[in-house]
């Protein structure tokens, strides 16, 4: 592949981008080659360097917004026709509610992260609270019961220990959670560019 | 290295790059490769990103009859990089306990 092979198939697979977009893209990678080849490359060997264009168009759209995205796939399709226009009214009933379930779908997959977050900190904090009160109330007890008052305290020092432990498991698990939906985000934007190259 | 992490890095390392002159995509790999492995599709992203955020700037220099782009860090830039050697002095304490620990029970 030469430079202009290369900076034709670099448009052509960013097509769906503002073009300003692509302008500047593509100017930015065909300096990296002239500077490669000031370098000593030949032209041929510069581009390779370069590595595969699918992954350079990758970059360049996972680094776009959602949004921005599914609007320039929309795009792409460089105006609709007129039977695609019907089509497209006609089938509104069907597609509207799919559109709605697909960002539903992304918007249940964050609230379910968070609330799982948000109620394992519940549980330890639960835990501590218990934990305290249940020493303090402890005490009364001794005065009544003896041994149901040991028997609280007994439990109290337990809650405090589990939430110690639970505290760090649960910090864990939440960094591992939020490093899931970053995925899954990335998972989500890649679906609208792997078509697209 | 973690994804997350790694571009954090390299965000960093393109700036202190910057810090000490300006300059344009080809010499910011060759510089920060020395340190951290990167590609010419991994510090587009990284340009646009520092662009946006302010970081740095651009303009364009004529050189053996084309324009070359050239980058400069701004103030928000420099602040960024102190920033992360800010936070990473907490890391680093912790990495100090972590390594102590592995070392002691060798």
């Amino acid at each position: 592949m030469n430079k202009v092979e290369f900076k034709l198939c670099l448009e052509e697979k960013l097509k769906a981008l503002p073009q300003n977009e692509i302008q500047k893209s593509v100017e930015y990678y065909l300096e990296m080659i002239d500077d490669r080849i000031e370098d000593g490359m030949s032209e041929e060997e510069a581009i390779i360097a370069l590595g595969d264009i699918d992954v350079i168009v990758n970059n360049i759209m996972l680094d776009r917004p959602l949004s921005s995205l599914m609007k320039e796939k929309m795009k792409s399709t460089n105006g609709l026709k007129t039977w695609e226009v019907i089509l497209l009214v006609l089938g509104f009933p069907v597609w509207f509610p799919l559109v709605m379930s697909f960002f539903a779908v992304i918007f249940s997959v964050y609230v379910t992260v968070w609330s799982i977050i948000i109620s394992l900190w519940a549980v330890v904090f639960s835990l501590i609270i218990v934990g305290i009160v249940g020493v303090g109330s402890s005490i009364l007890f001794m005065i009544r019961n003896g041994f149901s008052g040991l028997f609280i305290l007994g439990c109290s020092i337990c809650c405090i220990g589990l939430s110690v432990l639970a505290f760090f498991a649960v910090k864990f698990i939440s960094v591992c959670l939020i490093k899931l939906t970053g995925k899954f985000l990335r998972a989500v934007k890649s679906i609208f560019i792997k078509k697209e190259a | 290295m973690d994804i997350q992490l790694r571009r954090g890095i390299l965000d960093i390392c393109v700036l202190k790059v910057l810090s000490r002159n300006d300059s344009y995509g080809y010499q910011i790999i060759k510089d920060v490769s020395i340190f951290v492995e990167i590609s010419e599709s991994t510090l587009y992203p990284i340009l646009k990103r520092l662009e946006i955020g302010n970081c740095v700037t651009e303009y364009s220099v004529e050189h053996n009859g084309r324009l070359r782009k050239y980058y400069k860090i701004t103030d928000v830039g420099k602040k960024k990089i102190e920033d992360f050697i800010e936070e990473w002095k907490e890391v680093m304490d912790v990495y100090k306990f972590i390594a102590d620990e592995m070392g002691e029970s060798k």
